[in-house]
């Protein structure tokens, strides 16, 4: 049994890689509920094309593909046809539930029976490299946005996007490619879930955690760095539930870990003073 | 080419035979035969009593999340948290008849019990949103986790059936349920009380007085506050009456239809409310048939399932991408304002 720092590491990959791509978008100024839809759907892309007899790492890029296809989707729906974000991505996530249980029952059938599946190449730490880069990824967004023109542009988007427009830019077009960034790195969250996880696909297998990682961004404030210790203390939190659980401890109910992340996110905003960090043009259609 | 996009556009009306198409494409896919698929749907879901049981069986719940979603969204609150108001509910009728121990006089306890705990789970979010200014989108969606959460601990904690290996709460007793009126089926008191709320709401939000403040705050929250509305107030009843509907839902789906707690409990029924009460046009009739809709597809899909080889699924994807299309509808209509 891997230690539970071990644990704790992997377990943050998907949360740190749907948390930074949602952060990106948010930060755009666009808000995107569904990301539990397309983290789904990249672990069951994921799952289709490993099943299928391709490597596993063909596994992570199609999930990657099927997320960038998933950012598109919200991109037209909610960006381009304005449509509101909050309603397109409930939906998105009803399809995307319904969607991977079709396609699950078409390629598993009615057995029940649980198909194991190669893991990703462990790199280090027992993390695949998918794994480093996502805990990279935080460093590298910090850079982004405070040292870029590109990354400044974006988050002008979110605060001021009527700026933005006067700049010449389309802000349209600044939040669908932030969508597609979103999309491809929840996606690529959902492959690790399956492919070094959970190491099979089952209906509803991402249980929440895209709904975590909108918390952990807030949790976060909405700043790269504090993505990373806000992540792992979610992990770390569900790893030791499974070390308690395993253990057969039942000194604290389990269910107050499942409830622990959502509790700290929502203590978080509670806290704050004001929506201090949130982007200003949040939610609101672009110019 | 410029009359193509203006007056009458035929764009929204693609989208919704895109879903059309999509869908039959999915029975094609699956390699079942649209007419065959169709056939084992309307059969099992209203060509027979217990059939009408079934999809009637189903309608309490979505209906009652689809106007809880109704309420709120005329009101100028995105209550995404509907779900779990639903669970709330939920523990507060399973947790009340073996708690009161009062026999059947229970049974109306429990509703008012699960409608009252449906209202209080809004509370967090209302208070986060009023005083602290955090979008109520945000912090249902939190909560919905965190109820989730509670389900899992009442059922193996203070709810437990220490009778039975899984982490499930006592049976209802009969007495205490909300039992059928047709033998041999599952028609209950509980769908029609549903349709009685929707009536209700419809009257409540066309015909009075405060229903014309609450759309009148929903449609613009500016112009009600300088018309001397309380903005806030309104918003916090509108919070507290959308999740009271919806726990109340929660509670009878316990009372009249699974008779116990578990978990997951009932998981997608708030999040499809929201999905009927925008096919139902955001209005309470309307709710009406988009939440039979969605129920007869749900109770139809595991025929299909058996008669066709379409996996049941296809009763969540129809839906969803319904809801897109109407989305892609409203977008539309509003961009020619």
């Amino acid at each position: 049994m891997p230690g539970i720092l071990e644990t704790t590491l992997l377990l943050s990959v998907p949360l740190l890689l749907a948390a930074a791509g949602e952060l990106v978008l948010e930060r755009s100024g666009s808000l995107q509920i569904g990301m539990e839809g397309t983290m789904l759907t990249g672990a069951f892309v994921a799952f289709a094309i490993v099943h299928a007899g391709k490597s596993p790492g063909a596994g992570l890029w199609g999930a990657v593909a099927a997320g960038l296809l998933s950012g598109a989707l919200f991109a037209l729906f909610a960006i381009v046809l304005r449509a509101d974000p909050i309603l397109t991505g409930t939906a998105w996530n009803l399809l995307a539930a319904g969607s991977t249980a079709f396609g699950y029952e078409l390629i598993a059938g009615k057995t029940g029976a649980v198909l194991e599946l190669p893991s990703l190449p462990v790199v280090v730490m027992g993390l695949p490299w998918a794994g480093l880069a996502a805990f990279a990824f935080p460093v590298i967004l910090h850079i982004f946005f405070s040292r870029t023109r590109p990354g400044l542009v974006l988050g002008a988007a979110g605060e001021t996007p009527m700026a933005v427009r006067a700049q010449g830019y389309s802000v349209a077009g600044v939040r669908s490619l932030a969508s597609l960034f979103s999309g491809a790195l929840s996606g690529a969250g959902g492959a690790v879930l399956t492919l070094s996880i959970s190491h099979t696909f089952v209906e509803g297998l991402t249980a929440g955690r895209g709904f975590l990682a909108l918390g952990i961004v807030v949790f976060a404030r909405w700043r790269p760095l504090a993505l990373l210790p806000a992540t792992l203390l979610v992990a770390g939190a569900t790893a030791l539930q499974y070390r308690l659980q395993a253990g057969g401890s039942t000194q604290i109910p389990y269910a107050v870990f499942i409830a622990l992340p959502s509790l700290l996110s929502l203590a978080a905003l509670a806290v704050a003073t004001s929506r201090r960090g949130a982007p200003k043009a949040l939610g609101t259609p672009a110019p | 080419m410029k009359r193509l996009f203006t007056g009458w556009s035929w764009i929204p009306w693609l989208t919704y035979g895109a879903a059309a198409g999509l869908s039959v494409a999915l029975v094609l896919i699956a390699g079942g035969s649209p007419a065959a698929s169709a056939r084992a749907l309307i059969e099992s879901s209203v060509l027979s009593a217990p059939a009408l049981g079934e999809s009637l069986s189903r309608l309490t719940g979505i209906l009652f999340s689809a106007l809880a979603a109704v309420l709120a969204f005329r009101g100028g609150v995105l209550n995404i948290g509907i779900e779990g108001q639903f669970l709330m509910g939920g523990i507060a009728a399973a947790a009340i008849g073996p708690m009161t121990g009062l026999g059947a006089a229970s049974m109306p306890l429990a509703l008012l019990a699960s409608a009252l705990a449906g209202a209080l789970a809004c509370l967090p979010a209302a208070w986060l949103s009023e005083s602290r200014g955090v979008p109520p989108v945000l912090s249902t969606i939190l909560l919905n986790l965190v109820f989730a959460a509670a389900v899992t601990w009442a059922v193996r904690g203070p709810l437990r059936d220490p009778a039975g290996d899984y982490p499930q709460s006592r049976p209802i007793p009969d007495e205490q349920a909300i039992s059928t009126m047709v033998p041999g089926t599952r028609i209950t008191p509980a769908p029609f009380l549903a349709l009685a709320a929707a009536a209700g709401l419809a009257v409540f939000l066309w015909k009075t007085s405060p229903g014309l403040k609450l759309r009148a705050a929903g449609d613009s929250p500016l112009a009600a506050k300088s018309a001397g509305l309380s903005d806030v107030k309104i918003r916090t009843w509108v919070f507290l009456g959308s999740g009271g509907l919806a726990g109340l839902g929660g509670g009878l789906e316990v009372l009249s239809v699974t008779r116990r707690l578990y978990d997951p409990f009932a998981t997608g029924t708030g999040y499809s409310g929201i999905a009927a009460a925008l096919l139902g046009a955001t209005d309470p009739l309307g709710a009406i048939l988009s939440s039979f809709f969605l129920a007869a597809l749900g109770a139809g899909s595991r025929a299909m399932e058996r008669e066709a080889g379409v996996p049941a699924a296809i009763a969540t994807i129809i839906p969803a991408l319904a809801v897109l299309a109407v989305l892609t509808h409203r977008a539309w209509r509003e961009r020619g304002q």
